[in-house]
């Protein structure tokens, strides 16, 4: 029963855009992306293109070293050009694609998500934001200073990093500290509001274990950057002193240990690889409920593995270090911690095998990408077994195997899973439809690209052939161009991608508010979403991924209590066919 | 499975209650928390830094420097130690509104924290060793001069509430202002107590 | 699969290699289980399990089944304690790294030093027992045998016998790191490390800086020479009657040749740490005699 004396609103009202406040998709708004608005929804997008556009920045220096190496010779750019080159590709890949891209998404989907109007720190939010293209700016320097910019490595190792050749104070790895600080400062202000959003501002009855994954990942991941990230400022920062000050902390001719700047560096940089990967589990998990109209397989066991490699993901990170100058026992014990690593991320993909079969699947351009993200994060997972073996990683320690390992990860899940959380979102946040054709030619090239680009890397670094290398011995030429000529394959696949946005965005035809037919939050409200997400707060009756059962998503029993009156409640997990 | 083409339009007069206090709620000094959780890690770090060094060197101390005296460090211990106890009353006068109180208490607190910051000029100026000299070196002037940034910052901090307090009606919203700076204060204060142990005290 | 491993890895010249291939050989096999089974799942699904193109309804509301989570818990557990435990075995097997003593740095520029002088007089007998000194710089090699008075760009061993080394660096981090051996260690400057590894099979072998080490980082090699007991002490014998002369090395060339161009194509670099003066070098543009022993074809 209502109280007869509340108003309502007319539902015109909410139809119409209102012009004071025009809808953050709307591409004859795009005024707003270059402002500073507290709108978690435009600051989203703010960060997702930002990040792509240097995501083809770092692309595009990734292609010149792989121009470079499709010769055996460092005949293409001078050698100190070519490690720059990595140095940077490495660090803008890093620094200026994943974590701002993830940020973005986090940003767009968590509120809609948990049924917030906004992020909990809307103000901060925008300033961690527009640290980003600060420090791009930064790092873009770089380039131009005498001397170049950062050639140490995207690690950054002393004494290699220590020995600045032009000896001026502003050089391009002081500019590359500062840069990745000022990230640090960002990444720091996102964690906070996200951990703080998680926390605080989740709808009425969206306890714990009715919040989706994709959420629960999120969450995990700003924990480690809280905890890990701090470790890499102090080990920066005391780097940084003995750069420009001349302290002694890295530099063993004046006492200091370099090896202790590997400790600092890799706390953080093991953790934030987990940072990078788990919001795309978190992808995976809502995609493949949808496409395969099932529910998330073991939804309970997923969420909490994702709290199981927070925590386990903080004891592993001397795996990185198997060749360093490192006693066997530190070896051995990270070694057995590095492995159980595997369980939890294991059990996240047999469930969403589970997810998947017997499902009634739909080969969408987001759920191709979702499955072949799923099949090359697992060999990706298999190679990573196997680099956890110490004696193993001896032999292949610094050499292709591990490059053609994480690219794997990166790009076989990072990426791919990144594809498809944006085919799959780009209706709510458009209000568009992309097409679809392109996108399954997007999914061909970009699958065939990164397999034979990384492919290869395998046997180069079992037969040898170590990495950051700008010239080799003439016995690894032969998978080298075949390396080479995928990269160059990955390089052109971005092209359909780019294509099918602008045009999509501009003249896509009309989404409606949810034409995946898909549960969740986001699907209940318009596509793009009204300013303030939801007109009123949903109250939460039902766990996620109710595909396949009568239980209504939310319920709007005016005494709160939950009821599910078939009456009183509108079913609004079914949306009715695309519009 | 049915399909229903309806779109959800929620009964306006519903959840008015739950949206309105969603706004209300302040989740400022929970995000405040958060952040200082955070900071703490990068002290943590450079303690852990600390004790590797320590333990690992052959020669720690700077050549012909015997020790660090500790008496007036110790002094500015309990002088900083005491500030979190004068701060905490200048919060409970503010809880009462008795803002005179708050205002005497909490200007004793940034006398009591400037004092600590003059002591520790005073020792850095005294001693024979820079932040160049050696990993020991770098370490002392490390973790001192970070800490005192933060005692700074937090002086700094207690003025700016210090001035907020004559602004009419400043409190109308709570006073997360004096709070989050007060938790800040003692979250320093713990900090220099673990530095204390491990930099004086330690041999 | 498992099988197949073998071929992706260089020839096992060490004792070290042939328990680390059987372990990747292992781990194969498992991986491509594993892998063949979850692909496949999905394939099977991809291909038979698409939903009819007018059907809008759900599929089974199926949320979970705990009998089937503890076996994909329980299975991997156990194989990765399996894995773990022969990992564990291998490395112990292995014995390669010994103590890692601090070592007072001494010189840290890069600029040349005073020529070091080596007294090469006659061989004693053979000093398998002495370990071979190894000092990596920016970007040479140099292996000294204290013992016999010799020193060298390339590495000799003698194929059968645990050999030994001190490494050390000059300046920064370099790698010591021979595929074919199977084995590598990161030369940490300030430490000089106690390494060890039993090569068994002649031959010549590519010996490569692995941690990442400046300019001309990838330039950083030289070879590795397994030979009989025999061939060594006479290559031992010969180098340490031959006077020491600057050894000449990729960097080195490279960086003079572009210090010659006025047009700089490339950013400030480093400069190369003054070449080794050893007595025996295996670049061809130096005054010393060709090996007088067999070799065997690069591998």
């Amino acid at each position: 029963m209502s109280n007869a004396s509340v108003e309502t609103r007319p539902n015109s009202q909410l139809a119409a855009p209102d012009p004071q406040q025009p809808e953050p998709g709307a591409p004859e708004n795009w005024r707003r992306f270059f402002s500073f608005s507290t709108d978690h929804k435009v600051i989203g997008i703010q960060y997702i293109v930002t990040a792509f556009v240097f995501f083809l920045f770092g692309g595009l220096l990734a292609m010149v070293m792989r121009g470079e190496l499709i010769t055996p010779d460092a005949d293409l750019v001078d050698r100190t050009v070519y490690n720059g080159l990595f140095t940077m590709h490495g660090t803008i890949m890093l620094f200026m694609w994943t974590f701002p891209m993830l940020n973005g998404l986090a940003n767009y989907l968590v509120p809609l998500m948990i049924g917030a109007r906004d992020m909990a720190f809307p103000r901060l939010n925008a300033i961690a934001f527009w640290l980003v293209p600060i420090f791009g700016v930064i790092l873009t320097a770089s380039f131009f200073v005498p001397g170049g910019p950062s050639q140490s490595g995207w690690w950054a190792y002393p004494p290699v990093s220590l020995q600045n050749p032009t000896g001026n104070l502003i050089n391009g790895q002081s500019l590359w500290l500062v840069a990745v600080a000022l990230s640090g400062v960002s990444s720091i202000m996102g964690a906070v509001n996200i951990v703080t959003t998680i926390f605080r501002m989740r709808a009425p009855g969206m306890g714990w274990f009715k919040m989706p994954a994709f959420v629960w990942t999120v969450f995990s991941a700003q924990i480690i950057q809280l905890i890990g990230l701090p470790a890499l400022t102090a080990g920066a920062v005391m780097l940084l002193l003995d750069l420009t000050t001349g302290t002694s902390f890295f530099d063993p001719v004046k006492g200091g240990d370099p090896v202790l700047y590997q400790h600092f560096f890799w706390f953080y940089s093991h953790p934030a690889v987990y940072v990078i990967v788990l919001p795309i589990f978190g992808v995976f998990s809502e995609i493949f409920p949808v496409y395969a109209r099932k529910p998330l397989f073991g939804y309970k066991v997923v969420v909490v593995s994702s709290l199981l490699i927070t925590v386990l993901s903080l004891v592993v990170w001397v795996h990185h270090m198997f060749a360093s100058g490192t006693p066997g026992w530190m070896r051995m014990l990270f070694m057995f911690s590095t492995m159980a690593i595997s369980i939890p991320t294991g059990i996240k993909v047999f469930a969403w095998v589970a997810t998947v079969w017997g499902g009634k699947l739909r080969l969408t351009s987001a759920m191709l990408f979702g499955l072949g993200g799923l099949s090359t994060f697992l060999f990706a997972g298999i190679t990573g077994i196997m680099l956890s073996s110490a004696p193993f990683d001896i032999h292949v320690n610094n050499t292709y195997f591990v490059v053609g390992h994480f690219h794997y990860v990166i790009n076989g899940a990072v990426v791919m899973g990144f594809y498809a959380a944006i085919y799959h979102w780009f209706p709510k946040m458009t209000g568009r439809m992309y097409y679809e054709g392109l996108g399954k030619l997007h999914f061909a090239l970009t699958f065939i690209g990164i397999n034979l680009i990384f492919l290869p890397m395998h046997p180069l670094g079992l037969m040898g052939m170590p990495r950051r290398v700008a010239s080799y011995d003439p016995e690894f030429a032969f998978w080298n161009v075949i390396a080479s000529l995928g990269g160059f394959l990955l390089g052109v696949s971005t092209l359909p991608f780019i294509l099918n946005m602008l045009s999509s965005w501009t003249r896509g035809e009309q989404a409606g508010d949810n034409p995946w037919r898909a549960i969740g939050l986001e699907w209940l409200v318009s596509s793009p979403p009204p300013h303030e997400n939801f007109e009123e707060i949903p109250i939460i009756v039902s766990p996620p991924y109710g595909y396949g059962s009568d239980e209504p998503l939310v319920s709007n029993n005016p005494k709160g209590t939950f009821e599910e009156s078939a009456a009183s409640t509108q079913i609004a997990n079914l949306a009715g066919e695309a519009n | 499975m049915s399909s229903v083409n309806v779109n959800v339009k929620p009964d306006p007069t519903l959840n008015s209650q739950a949206a309105h206090s969603h706004e209300e709620e302040d989740h400022r000094m929970f995000g405040f928390i958060v952040f200082l959780l955070s900071e703490s890690v990068i002290f943590f770090s450079f303690f852990v830094g600390y004790i590797v060094y320590k333990t690992n060197a052959t020669d720690w101390l700077p050549a012909g420097f015997e020790g660090l005296e500790i008496k007036e460090p110790l002094i500015n211990t309990v002088v900083l130690v005491s500030s979190s106890f004068v701060i905490y009353f200048a919060e409970r006068f503010l809880h009462k509104e008795n803002l005179w109180g708050f205002r005497l208490f909490w200007l004793l607190t940034m006398a009591m924290g400037s004092f600590f910051l003059y002591g520790q000029a005073v020792e850095w100026m005294g001693l024979p060793f820079g932040f160049k000299d050696g990993v020991f070196g770098g370490t002392f002037y490390l973790l001192t001069g970070f800490h005192g940034l933060h005692v700074l910052t937090g002086v700094l901090l207690q003025g700016l509430m210090l001035g907020r307090s004559f602004l009419p009606n400043n409190y109308e919203e709570g006073e997360f202002g004096v709070e989050a700076t007060s938790l800040f204060w003692h979250f320093v204060d713990v900090i220099w107590i673990v530095l204390f142990l491990l930099i004086y005290v330690w041999r | 699969m498992g099988q197949q491993a073998y071929s992706w890895l260089p020839p096992q010249a060490s004792a070290e290699s042939i328990l680390i291939d059987k372990l990747f050989s292992f781990m194969t096999a498992v991986g491509t289980f594993i892998f063949n089974g979850v692909v496949g799942t999905l394939l099977y699904s991809v291909l038979f399990q698409r939903a009819a193109k007018y059907d809008p309804s759900d599929g089974p509301p199926i949320e979970g089944n705990v009998k089937l989570e503890i076996i994909w818990t329980g299975i991997p557990i156990l194989l990765i304690l399996w894995i773990g435990t022969v990992s564990y075995q291998t490395y112990d097997q292995m014995g390669i790294l010994g103590s890692m003593t601090q070592k007072t740095m001494e010189t840290v520029e890069t600029v040349p030093a005073e020529p070091t002088q080596k007294v090469a007089t006659s061989v004693e007998e053979s000093a398998t027992s002495a370990p071979i000194e190894v000092h990596s710089r920016q970007w040479a090699w140099e292996f000294r045998y204290p013992k016999e008075g010799v020193s060298s760009t390339e590495l000799h061993l003698p194929v059968n016998q645990r050999a030994k080394f001190k490494l050390t660096s000059e300046d920064v981090i370099h790698g010591f790191f021979v595929p074919a051996f199977r084995v590598k260690q990161d030369i940490i400057p300030g430490k000089e490390i106690d390494f060890s590894f039993t090569p068994i099979r002649e031959g010549r072998y590519r010996l490569r800086d692995s941690l990442y080490s400046g300019t001309y980082f990838a330039a950083n090699q030289t070879d590795v020479v397994v030979e009989s007991e025999a061939a060594y002490q006479k290559w031992l014998q010969t180098a340490a009657k031959t006077t020491p002369t600057a050894a000449a090395n990729v960097a080195q060339t490279e960086f003079a040749q572009a210090e010659k161009t006025s047009v700089s194509l490339g950013w400030a670099t480093v400069k190369p740490a003054p070449a080794p003066i050893v007595n025996y070098s295996n670049q061809p543009n130096t005054s010393q005699p060709t090996p007088q022993f067999e070799e065997e074809p690069h591998e």
